[in-house]
């Protein structure tokens, strides 16, 4: 337990993890203080989704040391161990996923109160506030079908952080929009970080990453490459994978990344 | 009197065009015949939801991923499913029923009746094919959204009560009314073990009054008239709960 009491929130340490034969995180050592933003970035398939994953215990690796908020989560054995954990862990995808039969209030308003017993009135006024804060009062009574990609990720988040999450991880979360959404995404979630919610972020938006995050993290084929500041490793790196990564993805025309910083 | 009268005018009235419907004057075959649509409409008022509490608990053990739960329920939906209403009915009532009856110390010590075995085969039958129809349903949800809500902290009950459920018993409706439909008909096996409902009460009759034609015109009537509200019924359930800007 003496880890909550020094600043790092989230500890990964020599964590390994195999889905069958396939060897996906090949010892990931990774510490994240409370309120920071850490961007994790690398090829596809290189494990960032899954260091997400063991972070809020949704896989469990088969060795290494995951300590969380003060939580080992490499050591909770029930699954209603990992539940608790996941309370208070929050965690955003690509697919928003919002629940299609509920409306924007009622999805936002389903975890809380049916999942952590709060109050209605209370959590309602809460979903209030967060649809405020991520621009769409109005659409509190509208169903996630009828609103776009970028509007139901803003819900999305907003759903995440109804349950007053002590950290929130984004996986790709903008991945799937259409290049003029992307901004209106980012721009929330620029946000939160600037109200000092501890974030880690999966993203192919290498300006955003570089604009918002205190660490950036370089992932290539189940390790962590690199990791160092935006400066370091968007502009001094000496690594020639992480400037090819970089630079093939800000030079080639994603459209997100233009967008990404127009806002 | 007035209700005599009444009667006795629809009698008269039938008879002119042909149709003999005089056991309506008398006391006894009339009330039984009255007592068969009395005892159809209870037996569907209990089947129908027996079978939809049943077919939901049978999907949930289909797709719980727990070997235990799921492949008794595959084996019974199997059985059900292939085998026909009236000889399950026959087994439950020749054999269930007296191995009940010996267990407890004869018949008249067996609480269960013949209403509660028609009840009980219906309801399981038709239970199974619900659950075929809502198990496509559960299997359909996407597994990114049980993950999302995994990774808010849903237990995986939580999510079939609050995401699975709600998403597969809309998209297996239109399965579930016709499972309906042909439950209301399957009540009328009943009368191979004297359930004296409707149809086992117009047998009763046209064997004495030798007038099929008119028992017969009534009873197809009643049951178009219990199918056409349960039709009615499940469209308008369908469009209460229609999501907007969904395409289920
Ligand atoms: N449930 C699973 N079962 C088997 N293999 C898996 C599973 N989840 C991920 N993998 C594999 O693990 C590797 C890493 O996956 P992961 O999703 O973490 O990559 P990623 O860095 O997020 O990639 P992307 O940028 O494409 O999202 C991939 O090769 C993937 O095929
Ligand atoms: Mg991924």
């Amino acid at each position: 337990m003496t880890a909550s009491t020094d600043a790092a929130i989230v500890k990964l340490e020599d964590v390994h993890l195999s889905f069958g034969q396939t060897q996906v995180l090949k010892g990931i050592d990774l510490t994240i203080n409370k309120g920071d933003a850490v961007s994790i970035i690398g090829p596809s398939g290189s494990g960032k989704s899954t260091i997400l994953r063991c972070i809020n215990a949704l896989v469990t690796p088969q060795s290494g040391k995951i300590t969380v908020a003060g939580t080992r989560v490499d050591q909770l054995t029930k699954e209603s161990e990992r539940i608790q954990l996941r309370k208070r862990v929050g965690i955003v995808f690509q697919q928003y996923n919002l629940f299609p039969h509920l409306t924007v209030l009622d999805n936002i308003v389903l975890a809380p109160i049916k999942i952590l017993g709060a109050d209605k009135t209370a959590t309602v006024k809460l979903a209030r506030e967060l649809l405020e804060k991520v621009r769409l009062s109005e659409k509190a009574d509208a169903y996630p079908g009828q609103l776009s990609g970028g509007q139901q990720q803003r819900v999305a988040i907003a759903r995440a952080l109804a349950m007053k999450p002590e950290l929130v991880l984004f996986d790709e979360v903008t991945s799937a929009l259409d290049p003029e959404t992307v901004g209106e995404v980012l721009w929330v979630i620029r946000d939160l970080i600037r109200d000092g919610m501890t974030s880690i972020l999966v993203t192919h938006e290498m300006r955003f990453a570089e604009e918002i995050s205190d660490t950036v993290v370089f992932t290539e084929n189940g390790r962590i490459v690199d990791h160092g500041s935006p400066q370091q490793i968007f502009h001094s790196t000496n690594n020639p994978r992480i400037r090819q990564f970089v630079g093939g993805l800000s030079g080639g025309g994603r459209g997100a990344v233009r967008d990404g910083e127009g806002i | 009197m007035q209700d005599m009268n009444l009667t006795g005018l629809f009698i008269d009235l039938m008879g002119r065009l042909g149709l003999n419907y005089e056991f309506l004057a008398t006391g006894y075959e009339a009330q039984i015949w009255r007592d068969g649509f009395i005892t159809t409409l209870y037996l569907v008022a209990v089947t129908i939801p027996v079978s939809l509490i049943v077919g939901l608990i049978f999907a949930a053990c289909l797709t719980s991923g727990r070997l235990w739960l799921s492949a008794p329920v595959r084996g019974f939906v199997e059985l059900t499913r292939n085998t026909p209403t009236l000889v399950q009915l026959m087994f439950s009532f020749l054999v269930l029923n007296t191995v009940v009856s010996n267990m407890v110390g004869g018949a008249q010590n067996n609480p269960l009746s013949p209403f509660f075995w028609v009840v009980a085969v219906v309801g399981l039958h038709v239970a199974a094919l619900h659950a075929e129809a809502i198990r496509g349903g559960i299997e359909a949800v996407p597994s990114s959204m049980i993950e999302a809500a995994r990774g808010m902290g849903f237990s995986q009950f939580e999510i079939l009560r609050y995401v699975q459920i709600p998403l597969a018993f809309r998209s297996s409706l239109p399965a579930i009314v016709n499972g309906l439909i042909s439950l209301v008909k399957s009540t009328t096996v009943g009368n191979a073990i004297a359930v004296s409902e409707i149809t086992y009460a117009s047998i009763m009759v046209w064997t004495q009054r030798d007038n099929v034609v008119e028992m017969m015109i009534v009873l197809l009537a009643f049951f178009s008239l219990i199918n056409f509200v349960v039709a009615r019924v499940g469209s308008w359930v369908e469009r209460r709960l229609a999501i907007p800007g969904y395409g289920l």
